[in-house]
């Protein structure tokens, strides 16, 4: 497994993710329905092999770790990310941030405001929890990509 | 003699009336606040509030006659020989690192061994390991059983290698196993080795006799005494307390001071440099003296019989992985759902407004030990009722059949 070919995985089933399930996180019936869809979505993106998770991709929450891999195609100025958590829910939310800003140039990147985003998506008290699920630490990680 | 009436315990909680929908059962992190050691604070600082025993006005003198009748208080709640025996500090944190640091080159020399246990949260490790490296000290650490106890025959092995301190919890802070303290602690001083109990997890689950337990040093936090944060209490016998050299000085602490020598105040406040926490003191003795009226034998009982409850339900519910033993318990339950992270079952929970703490507890070697990534943590005190834990077993039900559709 090469970096490439996660971000070939990953790409698309952020397309998948952003184009189905955030509509149906924004309409949930309830708690459960949320969460029922939001673990879901950890199992869309691929996982990173273990031997792949360097010590310094490592994102740590208070809970749980994280690991986060980035590619910049200079010629676009694009930004691409790959991620995987040991936690389903974590890896859920991340995959909803990333699906945000996936793709995006340095200058939105450096823009993007993440909170207004998970607010729109009814999801903004997970980014209030402080350290942790580790969610406030992984938008610092990728806006210091594009820094 | 009457039972245990949980509910009129509970009511003496403000915080169960404002927060009616959620089940706390995360007291091993903090217990919740009597409506007595609320009002003693409150009193406190709307009407005796001053410095201590240095002002020259009655103002400072009656605060200075409460916070000495808290030390009081202590020292007759854990049976301490002398008033002076109790040493105010922070919590247990800061007393195990008054510990560490004060028995170094009095005490504790290159080349010596100290002897921990694997049931250790951070606070009984690190402050060890920060002092022993810089002096030379080797670590030693008593290895648990399978079922996760304390391996006593290991125990009494290591303590031939002779020890100059042992270190251990009462109870430990993830499984809740309670440790044969009173063995520990003579057959440590078979060999000599000065005796440290971190009573964190221990004061709340009995009252500790230390002139029966004759341990050189007990350490509790009084926010898991139903007390205020940030007040501590270092017990330690006077002989050894006068080994300790002070982690902090200033203020109190001083007798008299030159530029070319300093000498030091008598106990207890050479070791309680600064202002003190007097409202965190008045308010943990409003927590023991409030507690003093019930009996502590039924609020065990009660305890177990949640326990008791909990299990029971835990066996019904499919995947669960329970990492606590049901005998030697003091209320503390760690658990799993089969391969699913501690975090999502946490975050499960508290979607249902049931609070319990997840990951490793400030105890990451037991957890490598154990081969887990961490657990979720229940942890029952005497104002959790049934309703309680069966609201809890409800609430992980659900939370496994959402991780397992």
């Amino acid at each position: 497994m090469t970096l490439e070919q996660l971000l070939a995985d990953t790409t698309p089933a952020l397309l998948d993710i952003q184009q189905r399930d955030l509509t149906e996180i924004k309409q949930a019936k309830d708690w459960q329905a949320k969460y029922r869809v939001l673990m879901q979505l950890g199992k869309k993106l691929p996982a990173i092999p273990e031997k792949m998770k360097q010590p310094e991709l490592l994102v740590k929450g208070c809970e749980s770790r994280a690991w986060l891999m980035h590619y910049h195609d200079k010629a676009t100025d694009k930004h691409y990310f790959v991620l995987d958590s040991e936690a389903r829910i974590v890896k859920g939310l991340m995959a909803i941030m990333l699906c945000l800003v996936n793709g995006m140039t340095t200058a939105e990147l450096c823009q993007f405001d993440l909170c207004h985003k998970f607010d729109q998506l009814n999801l903004k008290p997970y980014l209030s929890q402080s350290r942790g699920n580790g969610l406030t630490a992984m938008v610092s990680r990728i806006k210091h990509c594009c820094g | 003699m009457p039972t245990f009436d949980v509910q009129q315990f509970r009511q003496q909680f403000a915080f169960f009336q404002q927060q009616p929908e959620w089940v706390y059962l995360d007291n091993a992190a903090t217990m919740h606040k009597p409506q007595a050691v609320i009002d003693a604070v409150t009193q406190f600082y709307q009407q005796y509030n001053s410095n201590v025993h240095r002002g020259a006005h009655q103002l400072s003198q009656r605060a200075t006659t409460l916070f000495e009748q808290a030390r009081s208080t202590v020292a007759s709640y854990i049976n301490a020989q002398h008033l002076h025996e109790i040493i105010f500090c922070s919590g247990a944190t800061a007393a195990l690192n008054q510990i560490a640091f004060g028995l170094m080159h009095t005490v504790l020399r290159p080349g010596d061994r100290i002897l921990l246990t694997q049931l250790e949260h951070h606070a009984n490790i690190v402050p060890w390991q920060l002092h022993c490296q810089r002096f030379g000290v080797i670590i030693d650490v008593v290895p648990l059983t399978p079922d996760h106890q304390l391996d006593m025959a290991a125990y009494q092995q290591l303590l031939q290698l002779k020890p100059k301190v042992v270190s251990f919890s009462h109870i430990s802070n993830v499984l809740g196993h309670i440790q044969p303290v009173a063995d520990m602690v003579t057959l440590a001083k078979a060999v000599g080795a000065i005796t440290v109990i971190d009573g964190a997890q221990g004061i709340v689950y009995q009252q500790p006799d230390m002139q029966q337990l004759d341990c050189d040093f007990y350490v509790f936090s009084g926010h898991k005494l139903y007390g205020p944060t940030g007040i501590g209490v270092l017990y330690g016998k006077t002989e050894q307390l006068a080994r300790l050299t002070p982690i902090f000085a200033g203020g109190e602490m001083i007798d008299s001071v030159s530029f070319i020598n300093t000498t030091f105040n008598k106990l207890p406040f050479r070791l309680e440099a600064g202002t003190p926490n007097i409202a965190g003191a008045i308010g943990l003795s409003a927590a023991i003296e409030w507690l003093q009226k019930y009996n502590n034998q039924q609020i065990v009982q009660h305890k177990s019989l949640l326990l008791k409850e909990f299990y029971t339900g835990l066996t019904a519910i499919k995947a669960i992985d329970i990492l606590s033993s049901s005998v030697h318990n003091a209320g503390i339950v760690a658990l799993n759902v089969d391969s699913e992270h501690p975090a999502d079952v946490a975050e499960l929970l508290n979607q249902q407004q049931i609070a319990v703490r997840s990951g490793q507890h400030c105890a990451m070697p037991l957890f490598s030990y154990l081969a887990r990534p961490g657990a979720i943590r229940c942890s029952f005190a005497a104002y959790n009722t049934l309703d309680d834990v069966n609201r809890c077993l409800l609430a992980l039900e659900q939370a496994v059949e959402i991780l397992t559709a």
